[in-house]
This record gives structure tokens, C-alpha cells and sequence, in this order.
């Protein structure tokens, strides 16, 4: 939304470009270099090498290919929604005027807040199956040989889910938070008055003020989480056997075996779950911005 | 300090949306401009082209005789008031004020002098080390105006400098910016939709309307000789009567018919042709009380005392009308009183377009 | 507190005895493990037996050879980190106030293009950037990461500042501009010092990024001595008996910065961070 200079034909014309065009040309070029050197150039080399027929030929002749898909599917699905449920009903809880729960709400946000690399590892150690805390204490108190937590696939996954939630939680409670003390105190009072029930209330008041903002939490979550590498690989490694690889951890797996074009081709293939979502997300985000 | 003037200036947005039709004023070193008009008339989008903050699409801005389109607003050595003062938060009042001179790189001994004796012509000498978050309303005021001071400018700018201030001060503010032009003498030009404060202030008033000029003119020519409809309705508060009716003459005397038989007396000079459309203005301040064969009736709806005048509200052949006199009057709604134009106050529009007779 | 009351809030207690004990268990488990003795770490008690510091003097003392270049590591880590803050507030910066002050034509553009950014998966970006890093031949310096976190934290940092300006009205820059200011000069005097709230929390959530990041480094750094610290904890796991008291006191040690800088600057953080999320 920028003035448009009109000269009219009557005028001189300018000699040289207004001080102010000038300088706001030099401040973005910084920007303008940084995506274009990093961001679109990489993209489209990235694409240029994932596109050919071999790269994909290779892809979905790999056996693992199929649990990676299903393994990806399963971890975003369950884990956003799962998370996202729990911060909806916390953010209830986090807007309540105790002392207590203010000081509650400081710890809580640690987890966002420290490098996930030392409590993913804290957490492989837990449940170590020889040698980890949970199978030790299984054993010393109810004489129960533990299972292989980190080396049987379904457990596995369940592990990386709730250390992905454990990390995230803190910063989709605090969003939620904002939005739940946006909604104007009076629209409450008012409820009262009328004679609300409590589910009337969530109903009628919080959810429609609560919709847009939730849904935007989720789609955002959604792409997040399917880049997230760390939970998975710094938990099981992809393991045992490969069963618990996403997309994410197959793709820097093809990378780090220098086959960068399969894995490449991997990344390709989320995109038809992620489009439709950025798509959405930059009509509801650049919407924000223009305000 | 030097003389503003503007020649056929118009203003264009997007190619297609034209704010400025053309407008011409020239303003002689010295005096006191006010632009005045209703919103989205485009008295503020003239001034800031004016300033330099917007760019002029056709035409020419002069300054002291110097074509300044092409000069962008910080070298046009023109000072300006906001409506919103926009004073710079994290800045104290000494250093607000001080800012243009510190950008200039006047030496600091400069600055403070320039700061002290502007502070001082406005009483803002114990403000000077606070924040402008911590001063009043007409603190701020005055501390813009201080930073306007300070840069002894060739032009002030006035973008409705006092329409966020309450009542009482805006008066009061009114009458100090008056006796601040009288004392500094700088070429002013004064943005305002308030005809009040336009009538106070100028020495010269322009009424914009849709992005065109009504009428130039000083405060009180506007008042007794509007060259329009739309001045006439403008200017004067509470605003002019407007009743349409046809011209009769007959023997001499000659009157406005309205459509429901009600004459308006003419006085013996008005202009007019025998059957011509037209509409008819009187002043509620220059209607006064008659008998019944005189002038026009008036079905009394609403008497409101101030005080200091009677305001009475009724309608005249279905057409609403309002008086004001300076006795007291105690009317019962539904009453009829004979109302009568004083001397020859009377204004005689054409009907077609708004143009005084 | 009357009974009755207590019995009524105990649901409440319930739910934050619960967030509680889900926070601060890996934590707890973590520097449990850590203040072990390094052949205890297996012992399976909730409460240690014995409380030592002997892995920490290991460890800052440099005395194993999987932590022999932690204080090297530790450098590399606070270098990319400063650095990455002050490019990516340069860049924040000169692009914000290009857009939002001086309006650049297209300026709507460039944030939505920004934000496009913003929702590429981490890790899907990462694979070509790997490629690319290597053709421009920064691979294995601080640069790589460097710029490859300048690039992932630069779009929030426009969209969050992007929101900051909008609410210093224009009539500012105007009045500087009629005071007789150049763009720089209002850059100086009246941008910076009114959006510096915003600006700290923009650096330090670069700063946090970069310091906390391991795909990237994972994967563009090798040598030992030009790893930060979070690939170097990575390195441990490849040990089939990892001295897991070193690691989680390795862990503890690097967390222990970005959570103390995080509750420092929480206030900028939170108002700053989550301006923009909740309207939409």
C-alpha cells in the first residue's frame, strides 16, 4: 500500500530517486540476499533433484517407505490433536488468578524454554529397558519385567509422541491462554446473568471466540510437527529396524547415506498434506499482518 | 518567513480518485489561513501536500516564491502541528522541542536558547525534563506547538491541533494560538472542520468542499456574503434557515411562495426574476419576533434556554426552522409566532445550483 | 481453608499436580542422573543415594575424551549464537523498517513471502540447504549455521516486528520528517529507541534458536572442534555404553544458559512472541 507517485505530464520529471526510495531499497536488500541464497535457491535445487523418476523409483522400492508414510501419518495426527485438546482445556486452567497457579504457569513454560536435546536424551536414558529408571522401579516394586520401550515400534512411537507434546505443549497452552483472555470478561457476566450452565458457557462463548485461533494453532502445529527431527531420532533413531522412521528423520537418513535426491523425493512427497494447510494459513496469517 | 501559493494543485489517488480538483490560493507572508470544510472535503490531504507528505499529482506549491514539488518535506523549512501532536514518546519536552535544531547540528548553547525562550512564550519551562506521557492534554498541545516555535519556521502547519482537547481548553488554546500569530507573525495555514474556529482564527478563511474551493474570503465576508448555498450552510452556528419556494413579484413588493401557500418577505433589493426557483436564507439570528401580519408563521416544536439566548425550534410551511433571541421566551410547543427577517439579512439562493443570487 | 472449600478446588490441585509432575520429571530425571556417580547412573532410585559433582568437574575440566573440547564447543555455540542475534536483528530490521516505515512497493509481498518461510517443515529445508551450504563452501564453519539460522529466525522476526510498528503511529515519522530527519536519521532517533522492547525479544528468540538447534548443526558441522554443543551431546549416543552421568551433566550444563537467558527476558518474550498468533 504505497502512495502512488502520479507525475503528471506538466511536472519535471524526477532526477533522481526520492530519499526515501532509495534507503528503502538498501535496508531490504539484506533480507531480499538471505531468502534468496537460502531459501529459494535450495528449494528450488531441492526440488530440481527430488523430481526425477529415479529418485521416486528408488523411494517406493525402499520396504520402509510404507511404515514411514503410516509412522508420519500417525505422529502428526495424534500428536497435534492430542496436544492441542490438552492445551484447550490448560488454557482454562492457566487463566485462573491464583498466586499458585501464576507461579505454576512459570514452570510449566521450562520445557519450551530449554534445548530439547538434554531431556529427549533424559528420557531415552528413563526408559532404557535394562538399565532405565521406569523398568528398574517396574521391577523393585512390582516384580514386573518391563517391556522394550524404546525397541518395539508402537512404543516407540507413543515415547516420540509424548516428548514431541512435552515440548510443545508449554507454547500451544500460551497461545491458547492469549486468545481465552482476549474474550471480553463481560460476554461472561452476561452468560451468568442469562443463567448459563458451564458448557453453555464454553459452548456459546469461549468456542466461537476460541474457533479461529485453535484452528489456526492446529495447522501451524501441524507443519511443525511434521519437521520435527528431534524427538524421533534423538529418541529411538528411527529404530528398531527402521519401524519408527517419519518423514522427517527418512529424509535426513537418505541424506546422511548421500542419496540427497531421495530424500529429496521424501520431502516431496508430504507436500500434498502441507499445501492445502499453507495455503490456509497465509490467508488467515497475512490477514493478521494487514491489521 | 515567506508566502504560500498554491496553483491549480490537485491530488489523484490510483489514477482514478481524485481528492484535489484544482484548487488556487495565493497567501501573503504573514497572514493566517484557515482551510475549513467537512470531512473528507480534502483540507488535510492540501495541507500535507503542502508539507511535503504527500505528493502533489498536477499543479504547483510555492513557498516563498520557490516551486517546492519536487522538495521533500524535510527541506521545505515548514513547521507542523498534528492533530494527534505526535510528540515522540521517549523523548523529554526539552528534547522534543529541541530535535529539529539537534538535527540541523546547531550548536547546543543554540538549541537551548531557542528551547528556553520557546518554552518560556508558552509557559512550558517547569515541563521541560518530563515525558510527554506524564503532561496533560494541553501540555502536549503546547509542547507541540513549542516544537514548531523552536525551528523559527518560514510556514506553521496546523492539522486540527486542538480537536483532541476538551471543551474549555480549546478555547482557551484558541485564544493563545491567536495572540501566538499575533505576536510571531509567521505564515499560518490552520486545518479545521470546527467554523468556529475557523471564524476566530483567520484572517482569511477557504471552504473546501469535495475537494474544490467554495469561497475565499475573511471570516466575516463569508458570514454576510456566502458566495453559495453550501457556505451560507456552513459558516454560522447554528446554521442558516434554507427554504425553497418561488419568487413572486407584484406591485413592488415581492416574496418567496413556498408550495404551501407561506410567503417569505423579500427585502426591496433582492435579486430574482418573477417565478424563478429559488431557496431562501435566513440566519436564525436574524429572524426576529412580529406581529401577525407581518413576516411568517412559525408551529413552535422545541424551546431550548441556554442562558445567554433562546433557541427556538419549529417548522414553517412544513420545513423545519430555527430562531434565536436574546430575551427570554417561554413558547408552548404547538403555539404559533409570527417570525420576521431583520433589515435586509436575507439570502436568496438559486434553487438549480446553490448559487447566491 | 475450610474443608469444604479444599474438597472443592481439589480437582484444581489434581490438574496442577499433574502438569507439575509431567514438567519437571525429565528435568528432575536428568539431574538426577547427573549429580550420580559415574557408575551409579543405573541404580534406580528416585531419590540418590549419593549427590556428587564429580561428572561436572570432569566435564569443565575437559578430563574425557567425549567432552575434551566442550569449552571449544561452548565457544562455537555463543559465537553463532551472538552472531546469529545481531544479523538477524540487522536484517529484522532493515527489512521492517523498509516495509512498515518507508513502504516499500511490494513490501505486503515481501512479509507474505516471509511468512511462507515460516511453514517450511525445519526439517524438509534442511536437506537442500545441506546441499547448497556445501556448494558455497561454508560447510563445517560457523557460517553455515550462522546463516541457515539467520534465515529460519529472519521471517518471524519481520512478521513480529511487523505487528510492533503498526502501532507507532506514522504522524512520528512525519513529524521527524518536517523536523528535518533523513530515513536513517529516523531510524536512529525515533524507530529503534521505540521498538527496542520488541527488538530484545526478537534477539533473544535468535539467539535461543540458534543455541538450541541440532538438525542443522547435526548436519553442517563434523569436525570436533567446530561442533556446537547440542551435535556434541548427539555424539554420545553412538557409544553403546554411553557414560550417561557425563551426558546428562553435559545436558544440564548446556541447557542450563538458554533457560536462565529465556527467564530473564521472559517478559519481552511473551508479550513480543504471541502479539500476532492469537488473532488469527
Amino acid at each position: 500500500m504505497t502512495a502512488v507517485t502520479m507525475d503528471v505530464a506538466a511536472a519535471p520529471p524526477r532526477k533522481r530517486m526520492s530519499e526515501e526510495k532509495f534507503w528503502a531499497i538498501v535496508l531490504i536488500a539484506p533480507y531480499v540476499v538471505v531468502f534468496a541464497l537460502f531459501v529459494v535457491y535450495p528449494v528450488l535445487y531441492g526440488f530440481w533433484l527430488g523430481s526425477s523418476a529415479n529418485s521416486f523409483k528408488k523411494l517406493f522400492q525402499d520396504p520402509i517407505f510404507v511404515t514411514t508414510l503410516w509412522n508420519t501419518a500417525i505422529f502428526v495426527l495424534v500428536a497435534v490433536n492430542l496436544k492441542m485438546l490438552v492445551a484447550l482445556g490448560l488454557s482454562a486452567f492457566f487463566i485462573l488468578e491464583y498466586r499458585w497457579v501464576r507461579w505454576l504457569s512459570v514452570i510449566f513454560i521450562i520445557a519450551w524454554a530449554m534445548p530439547s536435546i538434554p531431556t529427549i536424551l533424559s528420557v531415552r536414558w528413563m526408559f532404557n529397558p535394562e538399565w532405565g529408571l521406569v523398568n528398574n522401579l517396574l521391577f523393585k516394586w512390582f516384580q514386573i519385567e518391563g517391556p522394550g520401550w524404546l525397541t518395539e515400534r508402537h512404543y516407540g512411537l507413543t515415547l516420540a509422541i509424548l516428548m514431541h507434546i512435552w515440548k510443545s505443549l508449554p507454547f500451544w497452552t500460551l497461545i491458547l491462554v492469549a486468545a481465552r483472555l482476549a474474550i471480553p470478561r463481560d460476554l461472561y457476566e452476561s452468560a451468568d446473568v442469562d443463567g448459563a450452565t458451564r458448557w453453555q458457557r464454553f459452548r456459546f462463548i469461549t468456542w466461537p471466540a476460541m474457533r479461529a485461533p485453535y484452528m489456526t494453532s492446529v495447522l501451524l502445529s501441524s507443519i511443525w510437527t511434521l519437521g520435527d527431527f528431534n524427538s524421533v531420532y534423538l529418541l529411538t533413531g528411527g529404530g528398531p529396524n527402521d519401524s519408527t522412521q517419519v518423514l522427517a528423520t527418512l529424509g535426513v537418513r537418505y541424506l546422511r547415506i548421500d542419496q540427497i535426491d531421495v530424500g529429496m523425493a521424501a520431502v516431496i512427497c508430504a507436500l500434498p498434506a502441507i499445501l492445502p494447510m499453507v495455503f490456509f494459513l497465509m490467508k488467515r496469517l497475512s490477514r493478521v499482518d494487514e491489521q | 518567513m515567506a508566502s504560500v501559493e498554491l496553483h491549480d494543485v490537485r491530488k489523484v489517488y490510483g489514477g482514478s480518485i481524485t481528492a484535489i480538483h484544482g484548487v488556487d490560493v495565493e497567501i501573503p507572508d504573514g497572514e493566517f489561513v484557515v482551510l475549513v470544510g467537512p470531512s473528507g472535503c480534502g483540507k488535510s490531504t492540501l495541507l500535507r501536500m503542502i508539507a511535503g507528505l504527500e505528493d502533489i499529482t498536477g499543479g504547483e506549491v510555492r513557498i516563498g516564491a520557490k516551486r517546492v514539488n519536487e522538495l521533500p518535506a524535510k527541506d521545505r523549512d515548514i513547521a507542523m502541528v498534528f492533530q494527534s501532536y505526535a510528540l515522540y514518546p521517549h523523548m523529554t519536552v526539552r528534547e522534543n522541542m529541541g530535535f529539529s535544531l539537534r538535527l540541523r547540528k546547531a550548536p547546543k548553547d543554540e538549541i537551548d536558547r531557542g528551547v528556553a525562550n520557546a518554552a518560556q512564550i508558552l509557559g512550558l519551562t517547569p515541563y521541560l525534563d518530563r515525558l510527554p506521557r506524564h503532561l496533560s492534554g494541553g501540555q502536549r498541545q503546547r509542547v507541540a506547538m513549542g516544537r514548531a516555535i523552536v525551528r523559527n519556521p518560514q510556514v506553521f502547519l496546523f492539522d486540527e491541533p486542538l480537536s483532541n482537547l476538551d471543551a474549555k481548553l480549546r478555547v482557551q488554546m484558541r485564544t493563545e494560538l491567536k495572540a501566538l500569530h499575533q505576536r510571531l507573525k509567521t505564515t499560518s495555514i490552520y486545518v479545521t472542520h470546527d467554523q468556529v474556529e475557523a471564524m476566530t482564527l483567520a484572517d482569511r478563511i477557504v471552504v473546501l468542499h469535495d475537494g474544490k474551493v467554495e469561497q475565499i474570503g475573511a471570516p466575516l465576508d463569508l458570514y454576510d456574503r456566502p458566495a453559495n448555498q453550501f457556505v451560507a450552510g456552513f459558516i454560522g452556528s447554528p446554521a442558516m434557515n434554507f427554504l425553497g419556494g418561488t419568487v413572486r413579484r407584484s406591485n413592488g413588493a415581492a416574496a418567496v411562495a413556498m408550495v404551501d401557500g407561506t410567503r417569505l418577505p423579500l427585502p426591496a433589493g433582492a435579486k430574482g426574476g418573477d417565478g424563478q426557483q429559488v431557496v431562501y436564507g435566513v440566519r436564525p439570528e436574524h429572524l426576529a419576533l412580529g406581529d401577525s401580519g407581518m413576516g411568517f408563521p412559525l408551529v413552535v416544536s422545541v424551546v431550548e434556554p441556554t442562558g445567554a439566548d433562546t433557541l427556538v425550534f419549529g417548522t414553517v410551511g412544513g420545513s423545519e426552522v430555527c430562531a434565536v433571541f436574546d430575551e427570554r421566551h417561554a413558547f408552548k410547543p404547538g403555539e404559533t409566532v409570527h417570525l420576521a427577517p431583520k433589515g435586509d439579512r436575507v439570502h436568496v439562493f438559486n434553487a438549480d445550483d446553490g448559487a447566491a443570487l | 481453608m475450610t474443608a469444604t472449600r479444599f474438597l472443592e478446588r481439589l480437582p484444581l490441585y489434581l490438574v496442577g499436580l499433574a502438569v507439575a509432575l509431567w514438567t519437571l520429571l525429565p528435568i528432575y530425571h536428568l539431574l538426577l542422573i547427573a549429580v550420580s556417580p559415574p557408575d551409579k547412573a543405573v541404580a534406580g532410585d528416585i531419590i540418590p543415594q549419593t549427590v556428587t559433582l564429580q561428572n561436572f568437574i570432569t566435564i569443565l575440566g575437559s578430563k574425557h575424551n567425549l567432552v575434551q573440547n566442550f569449552w571449544t564447543q561452548i565457544w562455537n555455540s555463543t559465537l553463532i549464537a551472538v552472531v546469529t542475534a545481531l544479523l538477524t536483528l540487522v536484517v529484522g530490521i532493515g527489512a521492517n523498517f523498509s516495509i512498515s516505515r518507508l513502504r516499500i512497493p511490494g513490501g505486503r509481498l515481501i512479509t507474505n513471502i516471509a511468512l511462507l518461510t515460516y511453514l517450511i517443515p525445519a526439517a524438509f529445508l534442511a536437506i537442500p540447504m545441506y546441499r547448497t551450504m556445501g556448494q558455497y563452501g561454508f560447510l563445517d564453519s560457523p557460517w553455515s549455521m550462522i546463516f541457515a539460522m539467520v534465515t529460519l529466525a529472519s521471517p518471524y522476526a519481520i512478521w513480529v516486528m511487523n505487528q510492533a510498528s503498526a502501532k507507532l503511529p506514522v504522524e512520528l515519522d512525519e513529524a521527524a520528517r518536517i523536523d528535518g530527519a533523513t530515513p536513517l536519521q529516523i531510524l536512529r532517533f525515533v524507530y529503534l529507541p521505540l521498538m527496542a522492547p520488541t527488538l530484545v525479544a526478537i534477539g533473544i528468540y535468535a539467539l535461543l534458536l540458534a543455541w538450541n538447534e541440532y538438525l542443522y548443526a547435526f548436519l553442517m558441522l563434523s569436525t570436533e572442534r567446530q561442533l556446537t554443543l547440542a551435535p556434541a551431546l548427539g555424539i554420545f549416543l553412538a557409544f553403546d555404553d554411553a557414560p550417561w552421568a557425563l551426558m546428562m551433566a553435559a545436558g544440564a550444563l548446556y541447557a542450563l544458559p538458554p533457560t536462565i537467558v529465556y527467564y530473564m527476558f521472559r517478559r519481552y518474550m511473551v508479550g513480543g512472541l504471541t502479539a500476532g498468533a492469537v488473532k488469527g
